[in-house]
């Protein structure tokens, strides 16, 4: 015959004893796991999507004018930010900075839609294609190979496609390109056209009928991108471009922050009722727990009477924690990933909607999270068993077998 | 002298409950040489199943020592008591002791989880202590579907599957029908005869006690010699 013992085995006998009791703890442990998995998950592909955007970016460092720092920094993630201007010397100024490798202007328009056919609300951003960084080198597929005055390329979320033609202010462009996503609500969101053609457009506004004109005078930029040599030092360069009172320099860094400070306060209440459940479930395995060791008093004195030492039985009690809770988190766990790929739109909806970017994390990101929603089973498994193992070894062996007798 | 297999010296046992003290057990001397066939009698409430338990390693006596083997019983750790329990004892205790979710065969085996040899014989040799003890159909069945009595001779063929140099046997042909004790108390002395095991049998039968080596008898707690 097969040799089928050992203390895995019992203590899957043990759990099949009770199914009822069984389920039970299995199913307390997965909504634990799962909801921990399914929060965390989210929390990791809204970050990541936030650092990739911004890697993808291009740019170490952002000069905007003073005034519109606050709505950029959330304007680079969701849209649009509110338009304020600045002279375009201080591309010069930058430029001529040690460490600075690339500047580039770009230049935002308020959206207004054209006197023919230009769908929905499309946010408008100048850039100069001679120094440009940041737009031409992300563009996924474009119908020629030079990009000319009355083209426009636009953004991954953008419903427009390659080839089709937009209409601004009474303009006529021909979609030259569309950019990949990069999860920089500004950037899939956005129109890119010529900074020279936007200029033009303002100026012809102003001729246009029943429209408010664009306010904008050549010379006049939004943001300058900066890109930094390798081993350039950010702080310092920043420090000096702030010396200039009328504008503000936002780095990769400081977004990311403030937008993982919105992604806590959202999520901490998540948090919060994860670590009510998972101090409750502690202390509900450890009371049941308590109750199957009363339960199996004898036999605990019996498997001691046998030859266990008091460590195997604390380990056989243990190891039953953890195949329970191990199990739960499994099942926590993938039933948060069905529910998550079943619901994907909606929750990407919401994110969004929320001023969050999301894009799914990779696999390894995902088994990662998988294997720490699991872990984090396992040890309330332990951590309530803990108490109760101690006592059922500390049993004094005769007298267990005597219980109930 | 040198050929005993256990020595108690001065053993007692106390059990305080409250004000009342129990002396279950009072001066115990005993001296049993190795592949002897010993019978304990006396009243219920004596004190039989508190001394096997003492001498078993489950029981710490209030006073006094035992010597297993050689091995002074009470000093030794956990680990080394557990290895004592599992190797040189085979305890077969008065009331029902198996594991209800294991099943016969099983529950025979099951001494060998908590022993670092490897004995990959070890199911063979259940099946066969279980053959003889007359329950070779029941080899696959759950306790709860075996009767008292075949559930007391998997609980007697356990004691056996490590080849204890001692077995303890509380009142074990207790539930067994007249043909059923009969082979019991035949693979009892057979093992004896063969592997020199001792054993030390507490019965109320004194038909049985009459077959074996020396009889002792236990009278509220004390122990004499009622050869
Ligand atoms: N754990 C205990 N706590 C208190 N008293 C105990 C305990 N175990 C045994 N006793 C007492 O010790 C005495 C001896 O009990 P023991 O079980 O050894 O008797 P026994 O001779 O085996 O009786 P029986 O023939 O009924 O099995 C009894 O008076 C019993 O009540
Ligand atoms: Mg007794």
């Amino acid at each position: 015959m097969k040799h089928r013992l050992s203390l895995l085995f019992l203590s899957m006998q043990n759990l099949t004893r009770r199914p009822f009791r069984t389920y039970a703890l299995v199913l307390a442990i997965a909504i634990v796991s799962g909801a921990i998995f399914s929060t965390t998950t989210l929390m990791w592909g809204v970050n990541s999507s936030l650092k990739r955007g911004l890697s993808k970016f291009g740019a170490d460092l952002l000069v905007v004018p003073r005034g519109s720092l606050i709505s950029m920094k959330s304007a680079l993630l969701t849209g649009e930010p509110s338009v304020f201007y600045m002279d375009s010397d201080i591309l010069k100024t930058i430029a001529s900075i040690k460490g600075v490798k690339k500047v580039s202007p770009q230049l935002f328009l308020s959206s207004v839609e054209g006197d023919c056919c230009v769908m929905g609300n499309a946010f408008i951003i100048g850039f100069d294609p001679a120094t440009d960084f940041t737009v031409l080198p992300w563009i996924e597929e474009k119908i020629e190979a030079i990009f000319q005055m009355d083209y426009a390329i636009v953004g991954g979320s953008n419903s427009y496609n390659v080839g089709d033609d937009i209409f601004f202010y009474g303009q006529k462009l021909k979609v030259f390109g569309k950019l990949g996503r990069t999860g920089v609500g500004l950037y899939d969101n956005a129109v890119f056209i010529n900074i020279e053609k936007a200029y033009s457009m303002a100026e012809e506004s102003h001729k246009l009928p029943g429209v408010s004109p664009l306010k904008i005078v050549r010379g006049q930029i939004s943001a300058s991108l900066v890109q930094l040599d390798l081993g350039a030092k950010l702080p310092f360069i920043s420090f000096t471009i702030s010396k200039n009172p009328d504008v503000k320099v936002i780095t990769a860094g400081n977004i990311i922050t403030s937008v993982r400070q919105n992604l806590v306060a959202l999520f901490s209440s998540t948090l919060i009722l994860s670590i009510v459940l998972i101090i409750a479930n502690t202390l509900m395995i450890s009371a049941i727990f308590s109750t199957i060791i009363n339960e199996r008093k004898r036999e605990l004195g019996l498997l001691r009477a046998i030859g266990a030492k008091k460590i195997s039985i604390f380990g056989l009690i243990i190891y039953e924690a953890t195949l329970l809770t191990s199990f739960g988190g499994f099942l926590g766990v993938a039933v948060g990933i069905v529910i998550m790929r079943i619901y994907q739109r909606t929750i990407i909806f919401n994110l969004k909607s929320l001023n969050m970017p999301y894009i799914w994390p990779s696999a390894a990101s995902i088994v990662l999270l998988a294997v720490a929603a699991i872990g984090i089973a396992v040890v309330v498994g332990i951590t309530g068993t803990f108490y109760p193992a101690l006592r059922g070894s500390k049993l004094h062996p005769y007298d267990a077998i005597r219980a109930g007798e | 002298m040198s050929d005993s297999i256990l020595v108690i010296k001065d053993v007692w046992k106390t059990y305080e409950i409250g004000d009342e003290r129990i002396e279950a057990l009072q001066a115990i001397n005993l001296d049993i040489e190795k592949g002897s066939f010993i019978s304990i009698i006396g009243h219920s409430g004596s004190g039989k199943t508190t001394l096997l338990s003492v001498i078993g390693g489950l029981t710490e006596p209030t006073q006094g020592s035992v010597s297993l083997d050689g091995a002074d019983v009470w000093k030794l750790n956990d680990a080394g008591l557990s290895a004592l329990r599992n190797e040189k004892l085979g305890f077969i205790f008065q009331f029902s002791s198996l594991i209800p979710t294991l099943r016969a065969i099983d529950n025979v085996a099951l001494p060998y989880i908590f022993q670092k040899r490897n004995n990959t014989d070890i199911y063979g040799r259940a099946e066969k202590i279980l053959s003889i003890l007359g329950l070779s159909k029941k080899l696959n069945s759950f306790p709860s579907e075996l009767s008292g009595g075949q559930q007391r001779r998997v609980a007697i063929a356990r004691a056996f599957i490590n080849r204890p140099s001692i077995i303890l046997a509380d009142e074990p042909t207790g539930d067994l029908d007249a043909q059923s004790e009969s082979e019991v108390m035949e693979f009892f002395s057979e093992i004896n005869e063969k592997e020199k095991t001792t054993f030390l049998l507490v019965t109320h039968n004194m038909e049985l006690a009459g077959m074996t080596d020396r009889i002792y008898r236990m009278k509220d707690g004390i122990l004499t010699n009622g050869g």
